[in-house]
């Protein structure tokens, strides 16, 4: 039995599950309504996650794979990074969340042997992110938030 | 036709579409060349530019894009052994040797030159197909969309990569997302949570650009930190086209076979480039008076892959204009920049928007030289882009794309949609679910519910309707057939000695 098909077929069958409770929660009428096609496709997930479980369950399990954590370290804060960016584009304004998020994210992704060029980085974080918001908003006439440089360039 | 073509070239050699035409190839190139980055990356990054443009500056960049890109995958593929996008693993198979030979300006040479032909072929089929098949088209109802919509997710579901039971469930996911929002005959509102935001349902736009870029950025945040272990790119100085005019004759039945098949299969949805490039190598080798060649560097190989991947691009275009049905990713990507226009793909298109859609075939064409052109006096330039570090280069890429997202509405929300759909589409990477299916779910979803539910209500709710129809009768049968093929498939598989099955390679961009 593989446990990571195992998982993956019972993350088949919640998602099946979940959608049929959401389907099950809409209103209903007589014959062909709008729930119909929901819970058609609900029991096929449900059904899927079933067959992939079975067939979890027949194969041979992997020789043990390492986990590599300092990946899966760099992929949550890639992750929490992006969220920061898109929660800080109102407040902060386009130009200065998007410095700062390329900037640490060049810090977090760059190869671990030697030392990260931390001013190239900080340099080519705020020319690209100024580049990339008078592209668009000058350019384009994409109206990309400001924030507190709203003042200045308008 | 021939007034609208020439129209259509009127409008795309006007200085400032010929100027985004060039760039957009440039950038295609760049993206195809570069493993990791994609088509589907290169268009999504440059839609936001198109807002502000016309409907014809605007697709015909993103047509240049396309083109661009599944051609840019063979510098990679010869130059480091490693192929750009899925369209050109086959290229590998004997581009390398050559490259290990010291051939490797012919295997350039060869395959560019291909590449081109492969492309005009496949326009030639557009022209001279979509608009027959949309006059066609023109009659169908309810039921034959319907028909061919669970035609279409059968077949994608079951042919791309992964097992059939994972690829079933991407599709039939994809199809459970695009039912968020305002149901379609009697408007429910299905799955909004009271978000207002939900009430239209999830863009296309950002549905993919989070499956496959934003997916495809995390997924190299996974190995980013560890050392760089592809081999620098070699200069490679080509003089002329890098063979004879004997060998480029010798070529030509090899070529024609390739660019069939690469039309074929384009044309069937789901399995796009990532597979005819397969194909029409083991038909090449096939038929090839020397296959012992095949797999040590022979020039037949690299005709064959790179004449198939792009034919696929006109073919891929077909159902796409006639029916609004998307083949792969990438068409679908297209699809999203069309409808963004104010286009909507179907057979109504060749009759409302005929001057559009053949300056669509004119973008295809000056797409194609340019790629030719640029390939050929831009390559020392390609072969250094290719060192640009991903670690620069993937961040830049989201933050474009977020841009992209927002500009469809000015929402912060799609930029979380990405974000969102991309956590989604790593999990799949990380389950070995394949993308494909899901995206193709996602779009078809809604044609196969409103086309289910119409066709009921055109046949007072007699499920027979379907089956009697003989069109869609004959697709449903299809349906059954494609799936019962792939569970025999299978079952042999399981009982005999593993091999590999080529057409499980594609299917992904």
């Amino acid at each position: 039995m593989r446990l990571k098909d195992v998982i993956v077929g019972l993350a088949m069958t919640g998602a099946g599950i979940g959608y049929l409770g959401m389907a099950a929660a809409l209103p209903a009428k007589d014959g062909v309504d709008a729930a119909t096609v929901p819970f058609v496709l609900a029991w096929m997930m449900i059904g899927l996650g079933l067959i992939e479980l079975f067939g979890a369950s027949r194969r041979q399990a992997a020789a043990g794979q390492a986990a590599e954590w300092g990946g899966a370290l760099t992929v949550v804060l890639t992750l929490l990074l992006i969220a920061g960016f898109i929660v800080a584009l109102r407040p902060l304004g386009f130009p200065i969340a998007t410095a700062l998020y390329l900037f640490l994210q060049f810090m977090v992704l760059a190869p671990r042997a030697g030392r990260p060029p931390v001013a190239l980085y900080a340099g080519l974080a705020a020319s690209v992110a100024a580049v990339i918001f008078a592209t668009f908003r000058y350019g384009f006439d994409l109206l990309l938030p400001a924030g507190p440089l709203v003042a200045w360039l308008n | 036709m021939f007034d609208l073509l020439i129209q259509g070239f009127a409008a795309v050699l006007s200085p400032q579409i010929f100027l985004l035409m060039v760039a957009g190839v440039a950038v295609g190139i760049v993206f195809g060349a570069v493993p990791g980055l994609t088509a589907v990356m290169a268009i999504a990054l440059c839609l936001p530019m198109t807002y502000s443009l016309g409907p014809a500056a605007g697709i015909s960049l993103l047509i240049a894009l396309f083109v661009g890109a599944t051609s840019g995958g063979l510098i990679s593929a010869i130059l480091l052994k490693i192929p750009g996008t899925p369209s050109s693993i086959a290229t590998t198979f004997d581009g390398g040797p050559m490259m290990e030979k010291g051939e490797g300006a012919k295997a350039l040479g060869v395959g560019i030159v291909f590449s081109f032909l492969g492309t005009i072929a496949s326009i030639a089929a557009l022209a001279f197909i979509a608009p027959s098949l949309a006059s066609v088209a023109l009659s169908f109802g309810p039921h034959e969309y319907f028909a061919i919509a669970v035609f279409s997710l059968t077949l994608i579901a079951t042919l791309s990569s992964g097992s059939m039971a994972k690829g079933i469930f991407a599709g039939v996911l994809g199809f459970a997302v695009s039912t968020v929002g305002i149901a379609p005959v009697d408007a429910i509102t299905r799955f909004t949570f009271g978000q207002v935001e939900l009430n239209a349902g999830f863009s296309i736009l950002t549905v993919l650009v989070g499956m496959f870029a934003v997916a495809e950025i995390i997924k190299v945040a996974e190995t980013a930190r560890s050392p760089i272990t592809a081999p620098p790119a070699a200069m490679v100085k080509i003089k002329g086209f890098g063979f004879s005019m004997a060998e480029f004759l010798g070529q030509i039945p090899n070529a024609t076979r390739s660019a069939l098949i690469g039309i074929g299969i384009g044309i069937l949805p789901g399995i796009g480039a990532g597979t005819s490039n397969i194909i029409a190598y083991i038909a090449a080798k096939k038929r090839s008076k020397t296959p012992e060649q095949f797999g040590k560097g022979t020039i037949e190989g690299v005709v064959a892959s790179e004449t198939a991947n792009n034919a696929g691009i006109g073919g891929a275009m077909i159902p796409l204009l006639t029916l609004g049905i998307p083949g792969d990713a990438v068409t679908a990507i297209m699809l999203g920049g069309l409808m963004i226009h104010g286009i909507q793909p179907g057979p109504m298109l060749f009759l409302t928007q005929a001057p559009l859609v053949y300056t669509i075939f004119a973008a295809l064409i000056v797409s194609a030289f340019l790629m030719l052109v640029l390939e050929f006096w831009g390559l020392r330039i390609f072969i250094r882009l290719l060192a640009i570090p991903k670690h620069i280069l993937l961040p830049v890429i989201l933050v474009l794309c977020a841009v992209g997202a927002f500009g469809l509405a000015s929402r912060v929300f799609d930029i979380w949609t990405i974000l969102a759909f991309g956590v989604l589409g790593y999990a799949f990477v990380k389950a070995g679910i394949p993308t494909a299916p899901f995206i193709i779910g996602f779009i078809l979803g809604p044609m196969a519910e409103t086309s289910f539910r119409r066709g009921l209500q055109l046949s007072r709710g007699d499920f027979t309707g379907f089956l009697t129809n003989p069109i869609s009768g004959t697709f449903l049968a299809l349906a059954v057939v494609s799936i019962a093929w792939q569970l025999y498939g299978e079952y042999r598989a399981t009982r005999g000695p593993v091999g590999d099955n080529p057409l499980k390679l594609g299917g992904e961009e």
